[in-house]
């Protein structure tokens, strides 16, 4: 599924109440400097990938509706300074004095991935 | 009143930095805060500069135990976005090489574990059981680690002595069902150590999104390689333990359970594999597009999302590794624990941080 302007709130209540579990969250940049993210559910061993675009850099965290979220947000959020909105983003993979976006910005090399999952 | 201690992030109970902060009163564990950043390398991104074939060689290394695994996601994700089809062959020969991973990195944990509840004897029984396994592992791949078996498009050798892979694995079944099933099982102090320790509802579970053998013992009956099939898997018959307790002797269970098991399929694999080719072309042309796959690592499900725009390197390689959702989930099983138990709750989820923060 691709909406870029997907409730992910909405979608993680959905899964959640489906009993789907959190596989992880895929995310890249793109030129237009937003970032995709692929949200991949499992609902008995089948893989749902959800995909939408980040809005100023940021979504609505869903942590709250699904606990299996916390690390993956933050490593978003460590990896692309993606802002997911509504939690406390502390480092989690880079030392907290470091910025957040190693991979966006500085170190970025190209950023046209192809087709769709 | 409550008082806060650090552990780690280097101790002596695990050869792997991580700092886990518990904050207890009395002895009773209250809260707790991980951390994972110290093993962190950047893999993902070091692969999306660098073309396909030394991205095999780069994922081979995230991990030092479940190295099989991570090549063998990665070119199956790239063969998805290429429209590779893998011989029926190279397919055994990767499930073969899988199930012996998974019987080195069980082994391992098992004699890890045995150490940590303070059982020298099996500590020392799992570890001569693994050597025999990473010897078979030498003698097939040239390497004791980081195995080199896999390609995109198929595998690097062929088999090299079947006969050694099939009595082996019979070697460790039997040591399996004479030895270390019956001393998990029942020893009086693996019992008193591990039952009720550490739990894990099954709700809790598919909350924190937890997998493999950690899912497995809270009743979840989650395993790629039945639910998804991979390699040659839907040929072969096996069961998937599940248990239902979800404390650490339940992941005990599993895991030993899970061992008989790789033995059968290795055993059948050995035994059916057929011919055919190892590998495809030398030089394969990956189009735009992209690709997920998922294997069942030892600790657990690995997932791999690969992108490509056509040319030879890929613009994205996410890995999410099987410790990277297991390892929050011991922040529940932690809670209400009794501080002797940290250590052994810890290693009950069979952690690996190189995985964890690549």
């Amino acid at each position: 599924m691709e909406d870029p302007g997907l409730d992910v709130e909405k979608m993680a209540l959905v899964m959640v109440e489906a009993g789907a579990r959190l596989v992880t969250v895929s995310a890249y940049s793109l030129d237009t400097g937003e970032f995709r993210l692929i949200y991949h559910w499992d609902l008995e061993g089948n893989l749902l990938n959800c995909a939408t675009l980040t809005r100023q850099g940021a979504l609505p965290a869903i942590v709250r509706i699904c606990p299996a979220a916390d690390w993956i947000e933050r490593e978003i959020h460590d990896y692309y300074a993606v802002n997911f909105a509504g939690r406390d983003l502390p480092t989690l993979v880079i030392n907290e004095q470091d910025t957040p976006g190693i991979f966006a910005h500085k170190f970025q090399r190209k950023n046209k991935p192809g087709g769709r999952a | 009143m409550s008082y806060t201690i650090p552990i780690g992030p280097y101790h002596p109970a695990l050869e792997e930095p991580c700092k886990v902060q518990v904050t207890c009163e009395g002895e009773t564990v209250r809260d707790v805060t991980l951390s994972v950043k110290y093993n962190f390398r950047g893999v993902e991104w070091l692969a999306e500069r660098r073309n396909y074939q030394q991205a095999v060689a780069l994922v081979e290394r995230v991990c030092g135990i479940c190295s099989n695994v991570h090549t063998l996601t990665f070119c199956t994700a790239v063969e998805r976005i290429a429209g590779l089809t893998v011989s029926e062959r190279a397919q055994y020969i990767r499930t073969i090489v899988a199930e012996l991973e998974r019987l080195t990195s069980h082994t391992l944990w098992a004699g890890i574990a045995a150490e940590v509840i303070g059982f020298q004897t099996l500590f020392m029984t799992c570890f001569a059981l693994r050597e025999q396994l990473m010897d078979l592992l030498e003698k097939l791949s040239g390497s004791r680690v980081h195995y080199g078996m896999n390609c995109i498009g198929g595998v690097t050798r062929d088999l090299a002595d079947p006969k050694a892979v099939l009595i082996a694995a019979r070697n460790v079944r039997q040591a399996l069902t004479d030895q270390l099933i019956p001393l998990f099982a029942n020893d009086k102090t693996v019992r008193a150590r591990c039952m009720g320790t550490g739990k894990l509802t099954r709700e809790q579970a598919l909350a924190w999104g937890a997998v493999g053998p950690t899912a497995r013992a809270s009743g979840l009956n989650e395993d790629i390689r039945r639910t998804s099939p991979y390699a040659a898997y839907a040929q072969l018959d096996f069961e998937v333990p599940v248990e239902t307790s979800g404390d650490v002797f339940a992941r005990v269970v599993v895991r030993l359970l899970e061992m008989v098991e790789s033995c059968r399929i290795i055993e059948q694999a050995v035994d059916n594999i057929p011919s055919g080719r190892l590998h495809g072309p030398d030089f394969v042309e990956v189009p735009p597009g992209e690709a997920v796959a998922r294997a069942e690592a030892p600790r657990g499900e690995l997932f791999y999302y690969v992108a490509s725009d056509g040319t030879d390197v890929p613009c994205r390689v996410k890995i999410r590794t099987p410790s990277f959702v297991n390892q929050p989930a011991v922040r529940p099983m932690m809670i209400g624990a009794n501080l002797a138990d940290v250590a052994l709750i810890n290693a009950s989820i069979d952690p690996c941080y190189s995985c964890t923060s690549r």
